[in-house]
């Protein structure tokens, strides 16, 4: 059946490939607009990508300065910084006051709790280059355990996490599919050499071999996708070999070979646009894989390196902390599974889109 | 091994477990096909006959190890450091003289001789990191423990998941498949070091139900089997009630079952006899890899539930840079893997009435 | 169908089989628990898997915990301040030119097996951890002492070279390198345990094995499970067997620290040898948290040889630049004691001033070293393993230099062997570091800093200082000595600002001290499970 389908999708213009690819995209978009889930992930993710995109000019504070006085703040929405300091010391006194079985603050509490509140008052701090006062901010996601703001720390980690997610795909599919379009069109020893490889790197534990590379070239953001995709591009490079094979005999690459079209064009015009639709199918799916292994790399301490931060690494930072302050693990977690909700619906939505055969769509 | 003769137009993608090392195609939920390329070619697949198969298969298992073995074994060398580093430094002497007693100051291509010779003999050699015991001992110690947590986990993971599976798919955009969707979805986007943590935290401190960690042989017994198995269960649940709600609606849509509902059959019928057995193909597949994914462990969940299980060992082999122990999680993760899918293969042709053995 | 239900009874059939495999392995533990009367058992959540319990091939702190209770050397460290008290020897006697320490061996020491303890098993025992073929990773400790260690050790001079010898069956002598005047205290050190060498004749590699370990400590090997549990019971032979009140000891081996926090919370273990840095502060509240000085200090390496390191006031500005009191208060939290100088104070050593904080005369030596305001200042990179705290600690010093002196770094984490790796090779620019005196006495942190030292990772290097500590080293013990000590620190630190220290450690443990006597807080976080008792 899926060989039919490529066949009707061929059979409308085989010499002209822009033609063709055109039609059977807008074909996948019409399909794709009916499915309410699929355009609801599409919105989602639209959004997420504007958001880290604006960050800069967004009207948040900075991610990376940090105001000790304000660790560990709740999310608020009408208390300021300030408010929110000096209740949390408050607390903690009357904590302390009651293991050691006070009922009244001790001179130097009650100095400290007065000091806190002058400061409230007056304080100004120099931040970016523009004094503020920096008691009267809010933080409507709450602080992290270094007084930084988790909403920008999220908008932030959003823009790493994304960013991982779409380069280790697009690096991972490069790979997949030069090699996996060479093996299939040259095919012989070279396919073969080619297959072998892959057949063993699937062979060897996926994360031992990340934390390995990682090691050896050392970390990095850049190297966490490297690593990520050097040991992802398998699939892809498997399934374009097996689409190339498919193609390679059809009568317009015939045409093509005929009319003296070298190999490369070949592969490069006519064989690679046609296997597009189930790439980007591929690929959608691919990027929620790639943050959930960030994540992972992050538990393990592999991930990011500070003061940057992504959505894995915020979310195992505040594991730890979950009792005492769980909105450092919610919020970064709620974010992220959002962005993986919506882009495995997409992913779906796209799959049934491109793929006439399947009867989910209906 | 000859696969390149056999080709197949459309191929699931996703993960690496999903692909048989023979280069056979393993669907699972992300499969753009919902899993039916292998319903359509495998049959072509496999026409060479039982014997010749096995044979062929197992053959073929040798050469792979092999070369797995030795990039292994020369990649894990390259990483900066060595398995005796300490935060209070060696001095050179003293790691001169571990080294000459581990044979590590000899060239790099003898010491691959002698570990390729020990482990033809079945020596996984001496840990360089827990001196009292040698490799064999650890994984042969933890591998049972794994695979034993992992096979009530997939247990679990099976039953609920093809059970939500089904339900949402003959219920489909109905509350019941919204809400048993959404559960799988989490299950997909939240990491287990969250889910773990959270239910020992609800589950153990607030609640007071269970002990927090430990292991069935240990003080607490049986009852500390429980929050791992539901964690490590919860993504496979996930993939499976996906896969499986993909697969069902496709069957429905199929003529057969068309037929089936044509002559009338009561629709438990056409569910339990005809829908199900087609439809768990699919998921058939795709418990191969997962069952090598699952027995060989999970880090995550051994260090929070302090199971002495194998997983741990693929993460901390490779920091603590114990080569032996590397190797030998390496070792057997592959074979398992390649085991599995082979198993998978056989069951598959009990389920499938499109292959048969000539 | 039927097919269906072969898949599922395979699936079944796998299970009960696992199933059944398990439940034989189960052994009988708990029954026996419940026959006993009342026995009072002590479990301890241990951090990492240990590596060994052999005590020559030991280098970590969890084994450290495990064999204080296994095996005892000819000093056992006192619980309340981990200094020497009779061990295997009842007495001793030092020649008055601090060289030769001559042990009278008790007639009551036999090992768990009934052998005797003689004083040819210490030295066989001290030239096995010696002997280059051991490859014991804590050789270098005995060599620092004991004359001729050092020379056999790499394999210059055989066994015969090294000072020790048993003078009678009861009677043990050896000769230091000079008048040290921490021996006694080192001695409790599991480096110079003594070992069953009868044991280890017959066992081989595989003495350490629960079926076959022999020990002389308070506690005998029960049962030693990898990755789950290692537990000991009261060995009837030990000479002080009285002492001991605990009946069982079960180490739980925990590599998660929110789990170990978790299971103390839970009362699944009496104590939890470490706290997570997301609890203290909910720690703090509780009377069974336990925090105290430890001879330890929390450092920042520089590597004295990369420009613009290689600057002593480049060196000197960084350190000035951080305000360590807000570090310890909203960083660290748990009650760490700022520091400037490396070596924590202790018995007749106070420590040095250091340089303390000063932001203005840190930007001034930033300009006078070329760098006005920071301007054309090189990006650093912070180096430290991967670690919660040490990143929170990095991220705040990076601050601190952006705001104080407009300095902008970058920090690196890399995962533990990496890290090694670069710190024993020099390749780092700032990078974080911690040191845990093994001996009450300044030269444990000091020695280390001497030109080529093997843990001198930042390559300082002061002719003066390495004389200091040289002469220090030949000075028998007293105030004259002491004082070089602190002439070669000042010098190390106020001269050169050789390294950064941060802050002193502190040792963080949770357990009830209503309920359990026996347990102290001490400088060297030394705490012997046999001196525990329920109260």
């Amino acid at each position: 059946m899926s060989t039919q389908s490529t066949e009707r999708a061929n059979s409308t213009d085989q010499l002209q490939q822009a033609v063709e690819s055109v039609s059977l995209g807008r074909d996948a978009w019409r399909r794709l607009k009916k499915n309410t889930m699929a355009m609801f992930g599409l919105v989602v993710v639209v959004v997420y990508t504007l958001v880290s995109l604006t960050a800069p000019i967004l009207p948040i504070h900075s991610f990376r300065q940090q105001v000790l006085e304000h660790r560990d703040l709740p999310p608020s929405f009408t208390k300021t910084a300030g408010e929110l300091w000096y209740e949390r010391e408050r607390d903690y006194m009357l904590l302390v006051m009651e293991k050691e079985d006070r009922s009244t603050f001790s001179a130097s509490e009650q100095a400290e709790l007065d000091d806190i509140q002058q400061r409230i008052q007056s304080e100004t701090r120099e931040i970016n280059g523009e004094i503020v006062m920096v008691h009267t901010r809010r933080y409507v996601l709450g602080t992290d355990h270094l007084g930084r703001d988790m909403l920008a720390r999220i908008i932030y980690g959003g823009q790493i996490s994304i960013m991982v997610g779409m380069l280790g795909t697009l690096t991972s599919v490069l790979i997949g599919v030069v090699l996996g379009s060479i093996a299939g069109y040259v095919g012989g020893k070279t396919d073969y050499l080619i297959m072998r490889v892959v057949d063993v790197m699937y062979g060897l534990p996926y994360m031992l071999l990340v934390i390995i590379l990682m090691a050896i070239f050392g970390r990095s953001i850049v190297n966490v996708f490297v690593a990520l995709s050097l040991v992802s591009w398998l699939v892809v490079a498997r399934v374009v070999r097996g689409q190339i094979i498919s193609l390679k005999n059809s009568e317009f690459v015939e045409a093509a070979r005929s009319m003296g079209a070298s190999t490369a064009r070949i592969i490069f015009r006519h064989l690679i646009p046609n296997t597009l639709g189930i790439i980007i199918v591929f690929a959608t799916l691919r990027i929620p894989a790639f943050i959930m292994q960030e994540s992972f790399l992050s538990f393990l301490g592999l991930g990011i390196s500070a003061p940057f931060a992504s959505w894995g690494s915020l979310v195992s930072d505040a594991v730890e902390r979950m009792a005492n302050t769980p909105w450092q693990l919610f919020f970064p977690a709620a974010a992220m599974t959002v962005f993986l909700f919506a882009m495995n619906f997409l992913g779906d939505g796209l799959r049934d889109a491109f793929d006439p055969h399947s009867t989910n769509r209906r | 091994m000859g696969r390149s003769s056999l080709e197949r137009p459309f191929l699931c993608i996703d993960c690496a477990p999903n692909v048989a090392l023979d280069g056979s195609c393993l669907p699972h939920s992300n499969c753009p096909l919902d899993g039916n390329c292998l319903l359509r070619h495998r049959g072509a697949f496999i026409i060479a006959g039982m014997t010749q198969y096995v044979i062929r298969r197992f053959l073929g298992l040798f050469p792979t190890l092999w070369v797995i073995i030795t990039l292994s074994f020369f990649i894990i060398r390259i990483a900066p450091g060595g398995p005796f580093s300490r935060e209070k430094e060696l001095p050179q002497q003293v790691l001169e003289n571990i080294e000459a007693k581990y044979h590590l100051d000899e060239p790099l291509i003898v010491q691959y001789g002698r570990y390729l010779f020990d482990v033809v003999r079945g020596d996984l050699g001496p840990s360089f990191r827990y001196l009292d015991r040698n490799v064999n001992f650890y994984i042969f110690s933890s591998l049972p423990v794994s695979m034993f947590l992992g096979v009530i986990s997939l247990s679990i993971a099976l039953i609920f998941g093809v059970g939500f599976g089904v339900l949402s798919a003959i219920r489909q955009n109905s509350i019941v498949d919204y809400a048993s969707m959404s559960v799988a979805v989490i299950g997909i986007s939240v990491p287990l070091f969250v889910i773990g943590p959270v239910l020992m935290y609800f589950l153990s401190l607030r609640w007071g139900l269970l002990p927090t960690s430990g292991w069935i042989t240990g003080r607490n017994g049986w009852v500390t089997l429980i929050m791992p198995a539901i964690t490590l269960a919860f993504p496979y649940f996930a993939y499976i009630a996906r896969l499986m709600r993909a697969s069902v609606i496709e069957v429905l849509h199929s003529d057969y079952i068309r037929t089936a509902r044509a002559k009338g059959l009561h629709e438990l019928v056409v569910i339990f006899k005809h829908v199900l057995k087609g439809a768990l193909l699919p998921v058939v597949s795709y418990l191969g890899p997962a069952f090598a994914g699952i027995v060989t462990g999970s880090v995550v969940v051994e260090q929070i539930f302090r199971v002495p299980g194998l997983g741990k060992f693929f993460v901390q082999s490779a920091f603590n840079r114990d080569y032996t122990l590397i190797m030998g999680t390496v070792i057997v993760y592959s074979i398992i893997l390649i085991i599995m899918n082979f198993v998978v293969d056989i069951i598959y042709s009990f389920l499938d009435p499109r292959i048969s053995y000539k | 169908m039927k097919k269906t239900l072969l898949v599922f009874g395979l699936v079944a059939l796998a299970a009960s089989v696992a199933f059944v495999g398990c439940a034989r392995e189960e052994p009988a533990e708990t029954a026996e628990v419940s026959a006993a009367a009342e026995p009072v058992e002590f479990f301890i959540a241990n951090g990492a898997e240990p590596e060994t319990i052999d005590p020559h091939l030991a280098s970590g702190v969890p084994e450290h915990y495990i064999l204080m209770g296994l095996m005892e050397g000819l000093v056992t460290p006192h619980p309340e301040t981990a200094n020497a008290t009779p061990g295997v020897a009842e007495s001793w006697e030092i020649s008055d030119d601090g060289t030769v320490y001559t042990f009278t061996l008790r007639d009551d020491a036999v090992w768990s097996d009934g052998v005797p303890i003689t004083a040819q098993q210490f030295v066989d025992s001290w030239i096995r951890i010696l002997d280059p073929e051991t490859a014991a990773p804590y050789a270098w400790f005995p060599t620092m002492f004991i004359k001729g260690g050092a020379e056999f050790n790499a394999g210059e001079a055989d066994a015969g070279a090294v000072a020790v010898r048993a003078l009678d069956d009861k009677t043990f002598q050896f000769e230091t390198v000079g008048p040290l005047p921490y021996v006694l205290g080192a001695l409790s050190h599991y480096s110079f345990a003594v070992v069953p060498t009868h044991a280890i004749e017959e066992y081989d590699d595989e003495w350490t094995l629960p079926e076959n370990f022999v020990g002389n400590g308070p506690f005998v090997l029960e049962e030693w499970k990898p990755q789950e549990q290692l537990t000991m019971v009261p060995n009837d032979t030990y000479w002080n067997k009285d002492k001991v009140q605990l009946d069982r000891v079960v180490f739980y081996p925990v590599d998660d620290n929110t789990t170990m926090y978790n299971m103390f919370l839970n009362g699944e273990v009496d104590w939890a040898t470490d706290v997570p840095q997301g609890q203290i502060d909910a720690a703090k509240l509780r009377d069974d948290f336990q925090v105290a000085p430890w001879l330890g200090t929390y450092y920042y390496v520089m590597n004295n040889e990369r420009p613009p390191l290689d600057d002593a006031r480049v060196r000197k500005a960084l350190s000035l630049a951080i305000d360590r009191e807000m570090l310890v208060n909203t960083v660290s939290r748990a009650g760490e004691q700022p520091a400037w100088s490396m070596v924590p104070q202790m018995d007749g050593y106070p420590a040095i001033d250091g340089l303390g904080e000063d932001v203005a005369e840190a930007q001034a030596l930033l300009a006078e070293a070329g760098f006005p305001g920071g301007a054309g200042f090189p990006e650093l990179t912070l180096l430290y393993n991967t670690n919660e705290s040490h990143k929170a600690i990095g991220e705040f010093i990076q601050q601190q230099w952006l705001d104080n002196l407009g300095i902008n770094i970058t920090l690196e984490n890399q995962e533990w062997g990496t890290y090694l790796a670069s710190r024993r090779a020099g390749e780092f620019d700032v990078a974080r570091a911690g040191w845990i005196g093994d001996y009450q006495d300044p030269n444990t942190f000091l020695d280390m800093f001497v030109t080529d030292g093997a843990m001198n990772g930042g390559r300082y290097s002061n002719a003066q200082y390495d004389a200091l500590i040289e002469e220090a080293a030949t000075m028998p013990a007293g105030p004259a000595r002491m004082a070089k000590m602190a002439d070669a620190e000042r010098i190390f630190i106020e001269e050169d600002q050789g390294v950064m220290p941060i802050y002193y450690y502190v040792n963080k443990d949770m357990i009830n001290l209503d309920a359990w006597a026996g347990w102290y807080k001490n400088v060297m976080g030394w705490h012997p499970v046999g001196d525990v008792a329920a109260n």
